[in-house]
This record gives structure tokens, C-alpha cells and sequence, in this order.
């Protein structure tokens, strides 16, 4: 209890309260300009970090890590780019939504799951960071290896209705993210002994080139009718509670989703937002119009994704493993401190993981705040000629491409990609399969070939495992599933209707 | 990015003094426009924080601004060749640490190798540790080695990146014990770090400040150093325990080759000044790393000697492809 008072008193003092703000704040910038990320956010910040106080310091992180993961949906409904990777998944029901002229409402749906699924991996943080930090290490490379699989499935549930083309579009994506250095031999792949592809192809100018830029190609090859933009509403509406309600138990699940995959080091609020979206499109029952702009969609992914924001503190505070370059920056802070995270933290210092606890509440309800005041502006862009938000975006994704690495090949890597996301919109192939084997390549290759390394090349020791096998039955299942329902129906009905499993 | 007030108020007050003239002739020399530093790993990574908290510093002592530009990809190499191919008038210079000045060259061709540089200065050595669990029953280099010979093949050495100073580390650690174990590669520290915990990795190579920073759950069999560690005095080296095995993890700044000799000079006794500042060595002791000093020739001289011990290290692995 006293703890949990001098928790509060860390929260409730003027320069923890600004920070709060201004790491929020400029996290939901960042978040909604493409290509620029948590990442660029805390580098703008670092020279603060060291200056600043500790608990100021975290909440400044903690502020920019949670609203640039939110941030990143804003930019996917309103000009269909994902502003961040973690919000590719927004984007297939985020931006019909807001072609239909119903951004402001997109919004509504997203803040609201963002804040629920933040809150929630708060409690989960709150209860059971012990526990599920010792869960999170009977993940060996093994179980990374069969959830990388399991994770696959994916790529079929977002693909139904052109599956061989998603397949396709999925295995590119695949591909793609082995080019450069092989992790475990150090040996060059596909870069055609060019120097600068050695750095191989990263995510954030890939994902700008297939979705910005091609989103910009494809516009301008269309014959040119001038819409009528006032029709595209400005502001921000909540959904009614009617709304909510046939939606909670999908609310719930995609919570769980992401705070779990939160608590596993090094798999991010990409993979569990397309994991989620993935799990409504098979078990919703709006299932026929996810990726037509059905707010099932933007529930899953971005309550998914906000959800590992609070997770991922489970491994970084309890076992001192930070999960991405944010969290390895606050670690960073803790040493400064003179402060060893693990489980001594959780005795010793319980008054600081409080103080982090609230700060992530505070967060999460501040980033309502932001949402609802920003949607005003950020809506309005919708409004803006679309000759003039086309050059914008084309402007804005480059400088976000150039940002992440300050390596120019990133620039002719996006352009690369928005001619194949402009290739492949034009030819109905859809774009997120590739962004989930981009996101899944590198984590299922590694893992399966640390995992061979462990077994010393025995295969069949993978199934040994409980978890693994669990996982790999899980899989197993549902992808025969579709086609063993069909047998029974048909022989059940005796119905001679035509087998298309794969468009259901 | 680090001009400060004071600066601008004592050039105004020399202006003002009439020493205007005297200072536009001065104002062709060295530096007259802001240096870049070319960092080539990510913003808030060990390679980066130290050089962002040399830069303010050194910036001070330069009389110029310093911008740390951050350049990932590679292992470093793309940052080290930008640095390499950069117009040699000693605005751009490169944070360079050991990995891409001495170990990748050795792997793959590259656009560059130690003679690509001008050196300036070594700006941080760290010293590495052969860390174990802390419930491991290993509490010497002796007693894994003994282990590892009654039960060949069992044991897993984790890497954070293959050809790193870990993975050279723990080819010299198997080529002085004749102990026998597995390389499993990660990417970067932080996996590698789970690894261990969950029990896929039984050891790896870790920076010191790792060994402060995780003292719960971890200890050091080694400390691969010659000499004990002024920050951690207590802690046996390989050579208290009769193996000659020293792999600091360090970094320097370089200058594509052929910069003006004035600029040269300037930048090393910048660098100088900037480590010795008390800002620089506040923060270097937080971070409990030692301050370690090398002027330009030294550095030249310390990175050509790494660089070949790394490569028979290397070779006789197979690593080597270049």
C-alpha cells in the first residue's frame, strides 16, 4: 500500500504530468506521419531522457511508445497508409470506412479500442507481470518457430475471396525479407553483389512504397472525376453502445491477443494485430464484410496492437529483455539510475513499477484526449484537393522512408514497392499477406534454424515440446477445418452444391 | 546541435571589441561549418549514446555544432562505408566500433578496410564478460572447460550477431581451452539475453555494462581483459585464470582518408578534451565504463593489430570469406 501511494506521488508531480503530455502527443504525431515511428520519436527525445529525471524520463518514453502505436491507425483510415507497420491491419477496414465518408467515425471505433486494449495490458501488467514473465520463458526458439507458423494462417484468412493471389502476394513477402545478411550464417543473400542491399529491405520504406505511393499511382492512372470531398464528415463520433455490444467479445479476445504476444520479446504489435484481425475473420460473425469497412476490423487490430504496448513492459521490467529499441532505451534509463531491472524490481523498487503502471493509465487516457481533439484536423485532410494531399503524401512517406535508416537506397526501395502495390491493386491482389510475410520471415527462419541448432538438426524434437505441439495441432486445425466442415455438410445434406472453401 | 550561449554572446562581445577582422581570417580555418558524426547503428543503442554524450563536449571544444547522424544497417558496414566514401575535409566523420572496423571486413567483400581512414581518436573500450546464469553451476573458465570436454557437444554458446566480437570472443575461448561447444546466433543482445534465461544457451559474451545492469540474474566467469576492471575489481580475468583472451568491445572515430592535416588535429584534440570533460566522464561512470583514451596514432595502431588478430581468429573458424 505504500507502494502503491508513492506510485501515485511519482505520477501526480508537474514534470511527470508534462512529459506525460508531451510524450503523448508528440508519439501521436509521429504515429500518424508515415515512415516515422516510436523509433524516431524517442531519438528526438533521448537528449532529454538523461537530462530529465527517471520517472519523467520513462513517462516521456512510455507516452511516445503508446501514442505512436495509436497514432499509426489515424494515417491508415484517412489516406489507406498505415502510419506505422503495426497499423497495417487498420488500414483494410480504416480506409473503406473512410471512403464511404465516414472517417470521423473510423476514428471513434479505433481511439476507443486503442485506449481499451492499452488499459487492459495495464491490468494485465498489474496482476500477473511475474507470472507471465515466467511464461514468456518457455518460448525457446522453438515455440517462436511454431507461433511464426501458427501466425501464418493469417495470410489465408485475409486472403479468402482471392486466396491463390494472396498466397502469392504472401510468399513475396516471405521472400523479400530474406534479402541481405542471413542471421545465421552471415552470408549475403539476393543482393546481387550491390553494396548498399546488404542492408536488405526493411519494413517502414517497403510498407510507404505499397501503400502510399501505390495509393497515389493508383489515383492518378484512374480517369480523373473530381469527387465531391464535403461530403467526407470532419470531426470525431464514438460508436453508440448498440454499436459496442455484439462487438465486445471480439473487443476481449483481441485485448488477450495482444497482451500476450506482448509478453513474448521480440515478436511487436504488428504480428499480433494481424493475428487478431486474422482470428475475427474466421470467427466473426460479420466475418463476409471484414475489409469492406466493417468495424470488427478496426476493433481487432488496434485493440491487438495497443495492447502490447503494456505487455511489453512484462518482459523489459521483470526480466530486464527489452523488446524493441524503445524499450531498450528505457532499460537504458534504469542503468543510468543505478537501478537493475528483473525480479528484484518487483521487491525492491515496487513504488517505480507503480509509477510506471500509472503513467501507462494516464497515457492511455490522454491519448482519448488527443484523439478526439485531433481527429478535428486530422479529418480535415480528407477535405484537402486531392491533387495537393497526393503530393503531400508522396513528400511525407519519403521523408519517413529516408528517416528510418538515412540510407538513400530506402528511397528507391519504396518506389520500387509502389509500383508493386500499384501492379498488384490493379490486378486485385491484396497487399497485407505480403506485409504479414515481411512481418513473420525473419522471426520463422531464425527461430527454425536456432531451433535445428538447439535439437543439433533433430526435427522431430520440435513436437517434443508441449507448447510447440500445441501450437502446430492449433494450426493443423484450422486450416483443415474449412474443408472437413465442408465433407460433413455434404454428407450430412447430401448437398452436391460446388466446393469453394477457399472464398468463403 | 551543441553551440551554446555562451559561445554566441563571447563572438558577439569579440565583434563588438573590434576583432572582427582578426576573426574573419580565422574563420577560413577549421571548423567553419558543423561536423557530422556518422553513428552506424540505431539511435538509442550503446554506440549511440556514447557518442551523443561525446558530442556535446566535444562540440564545446571544437567551437563548432556536431550532428550525430545515425546510419544502421549491416552490422555497421553501411554506416562505415558512408563514412569511407565521404568528401575528406574532416566535416564528416564516422563513430566507428569494432565490429565493421575489424571483424566484417573479414566476412565479406566491403568498400572499405583499414586503410579507408584517417584515425582520430578511440572514444570508449568496454570490457566484455563470459556471463552465465547465475544459478549455473560454472563458476570459472576452468570449471566449463571441464564440463565441456567429459560432455562434448553439449553445451551452446549464444551470439548476438555472427563474426561479432562475442562470436570472435568465444572462437578465441574455444581455441585456447580446446573446449567444445555450439554457436547459436541471435539477433542482438536482448534474445540472446532470453536465450540464456530460458536455458536454450548455457554462456555468452556480454558487454560490462550488461553484467551491472542484470547482476540478479547473471555472473562472470571471465572477465576477458588482461588486467582487472577498475569498475568491477572483484571479478577474476581469463588471464588470473591462465588464458590470454582480451576483447574489449570499442569504438573510435575515424575520418575518410585524407583529411586537411589542421583539421586533424583539431578533431583529436576535440575528442581529447570532450573525454576528459567532467560531462563525459559522469555519464561514462553511470554507465559504469571506463574512460579510455587513444590518440589518433595510437588508435591507428590498436585498430591494425585487432583487425589481424581477428581474422586468424576468423580464418581458422572458416569464417573467413574475404
Amino acid at each position: 500500500m505504500d507502494a502503491l501511494s508513492l506510485g501515485i506521488g511519482h505520477l501526480l508531480t508537474l514534470p511527470v504530468l508534462v512529459s506525460v503530455f508531451a510524450g503523448t502527443v508528440l508519439g501521436v504525431i509521429v504515429g500518424v506521419l508515415p515512415g516515422l515511428g516510436s523509433v524516431v520519436g524517442i531519438t528526438m527525445v533521448l537528449p532529454f531522457t538523461f537530462t530529465l529525471g527517471q520517472i519523467p524520463a520513462l513517462a516521456l518514453m512510455l507516452g511516445i511508445y503508446c501514442g505512436s502505436v495509436y497514432g499509426g491507425s489515424i494515417s491508415a483510415i484517412v489516406i489507406n497508409t498505415p502510419g506505422t507497420p503495426q497499423a497495417a491491419a487498420t488500414a483494410l477496414d480504416g480506409y473503406p470506412m473512410a471512403r464511404r465518408g465516414e472517417a470521423d467515425l473510423a476514428i471513434g471505433w479505433t481511439t476507443a479500442a486503442s485506449v481499451i486494449g492499452g488499459l487492459f495490458s495495464v491490468a494485465v501488467l498489474i496482476v500477473a507481470a511475474p507470472q507471465l514473465a515466467a511464461f514468456s520463458l518457455n518460448f525457446t526458439a522453438i515455440e517462436y518457430f511454431a507461433l511464426g507458423v501458427f501466425a501464418l494462417i493469417c495470410i489465408a484468412n485475409v486472403s479468402r475471396g482471392a486466396m491463390l493471389k494472396g498466397l502469392l502476394s504472401g510468399v513475396i513477402g516471405l521472400f523479400v525479407a530474406t534479402v541481405g545478411v542471413d542471421h545465421v550464417t552471415g552470408d549475403m543473400r539476393f543482393t546481387f553483389d550491390n553494396f548498399e542491399m546488404t542492408a536488405g529491405i526493411s519494413l517502414v520504406p517497403a510498407i510507404v512504397g505499397l501503400f502510399a505511393l501505390s495509393e497515389v499511382f493508383v489515383r492518378a492512372s484512374e480517369t480523373h472525376v473530381l469527387k465531391e470531398t464535403s461530403m467526407f464528415r470532419v470531426g470525431f463520433r464514438l460508436p453508440p453502445w448498440s454499436e459496442w455490444k455484439p462487438r465486445l467479445g471480439i473487443l476481449f479476445k483481441s485485448c488477450a491477443i495482444g497482451s500476450f504476444v506482448g509478453a513474448l520479446p521480440g515478436t511487436g504489435a504488428a504480428t499480433a494485430a494481424f493475428i487478431s484481425y486474422s482470428e475475427a475473420k474466421r470467427s466473426s460473425p460479420r466475418r463476409d464484410r471484414l475489409g469492406t469497412g466493417e468495424p470488427d476490423g478496426l476493433v481487432a487490430a488496434e485493440s491487438a496492437n495497443n495492447a502490447v504496448t503494456g505487455s511489453a513492459m512484462v518482459p523489459t521490467l521483470a526480466l530486464g529483455i527489452p523488446g524493441d529499441p524503445v524499450t531498450a532505451v528505457m532499460l537504458g534509463t534504469f542503468v543510468v539510475h543505478g537501478l537493475a531491472p528483473g525480479p528484484r524490481l518487483f521487491t525492491e523498487h515496487l513504488d517505480l513499477v507503480y509509477a510506471v503502471f500509472f503513467i501507462l493509465i494516464a497515457v492511455n487516457l490522454l491519448m482519448f484526449v488527443v484523439g478526439a481533439v485531433g481527429a478535428q484536423a486530422f479529418t480535415r485532410v480528407l477535405r484537402i484537393p486531392e491533387p495537393i494531399l497526393m503530393a503531400s503524401v508522396v513528400v511525407i512517406s519519403l521523408i519517413g522512408a529516408y528517416g528510418v535508416r538515412g540510407n538513400p537506397i530506402d528511397l528507391i526501395i519504396a518506389f520500387v514497392f509502389g509500383v508493386v502495390g500499384f501492379l498488384f491493386r490493379k490486378n486485385g491482389f491484396p497487399l497485407a499477406p505480403m506485409v504479414i510475410g515481411m512481418v513473420l520471415s525473419e522471426m520463422i527462419e531464425n527461430s527454425l534454424r536456432q531451433g535445428l541448432l538447439i535439437t543439433r538438426g533433430d526435427f522431430l524434437a520440435f513436437f517434443e515440446r508441449p507448447i510447440a505441439l500445441a501450437l502446430f495441432v492449433l494450426t493443423a486445425a484450422i486450416l483443415l477445418w474449412p474443408p472437413i466442415r465442408w465433407a460433413l455438410d455434404r454428407r450430412g445434406k447430401a448437398n452436391t452444391k460446388n466446393m469453394d472453401w477457399t472464398s468463403e | 546541435m551543441v553551440r551554446t550561449s555562451v559561445q554566441h554572446a563571447v563572438l558577439a562581445g569579440a565583434v563588438a571589441l573590434g576583432l572582427g577582422a582578426a576573426l574573419s581570417v580565422d574563420a577560413q580555418a577549421f571548423p567553419e561549418k558543423p561536423v557530422t558524426i556518422i553513428v552506424p547503428f540505431g539511435a538509442g543503442g550503446g554506440t549511440d549514446i556514447t557518442t551523443r554524450t561525446l558530442a556535446g563536449p566535444m562540440a564545446e571544444a571544437l567551437g563548432t555544432e556536431i550532428v550525430v547522424k545515425n546510419t544502421a544497417g549491416a552490422g555497421g558496414t553501411i554506416g562505415a562505408a558512408e563514412t569511407a566514401r565521404a568528401r575528406p575535409d574532416g566535416y564528416t566523420v564516422g563513430m566507428m566500433p569494432v565490429g565493421p572496423m575489424t571483424t566484417q571486413p573479414h566476412l565479406r567483400r566491403l568498400p572499405y578496410g583499414p586503410d579507408s581512414f584517417d584515425y582520430i581518436c578511440l572514444a570508449y573500450s568496454a570490457p566484455s564478460s563470459l556471463v552465465v546464469r547465475k544459478d549455473s553451476p560454472f563458476n570459472s573458465l576452468k570449471d566449463m572447460i571441464d564440463y565441456a570436454k567429459a560432455n562434448p557437444g553439449k553445451l551452446n554458446y549464444g551470439i548476438q550477431a555472427v563474426g561479432s566480437i562475442p562470436h570472435v570472443a568465444g572462437l578465441g575461448v574455444k581455441e585456447a581451452s580446446g573446449a567444445d561447444f555450439q554457436f547459436i546466433p541471435f539477433k542482438g543482445s536482448a534474445p540472446t539475453f532470453k536465450a540464456m534465461l530460458d536455458g536454450t544457451v548455457d554462456m555468452f559474451v556480454a558487454h560490462i555494462s550488461f553484467l551491472t545492469k542484470n547482476a540478479d540474474q547473471v555472473k562472470s566467469i571471465a572477465m576477458l581483459m588482461d588486467e582487472r576492471v577498475a569498475t568491477a575489481e572483484d571479478l577474476p580475468t581469463a588471464k588470473d585464470q591462465g588464458f590470454d583472451l582480451n576483447f574489449p568491445i570499442w569504438g573510435g572515430i575515424v575520418a575518410p582518408k585524407g583529411i586537411p592535416a589542421e583539421a586533424k588535429e583539431k578533431l583529436e584534440a576535440a575528442c581529447e578534451a570532450g573525454m576528459k570533460s567532467d560531462a563525459f566522464g559522469e555519464r561514462m561512470s553511470q554507465l559504469r565504463m571506463p574512460v579510455t583514451y587513444m590518440s589518433g596514432s595510437d588508435f591507428e595502431a590498436f585498430v591494425r593489430s585487432e583487425f589481424a588478430r581477428n581474422e586468424g581468429l576468423l580464418a581458422k573458424a572458416g569464417l573467413k570469406k574475404n
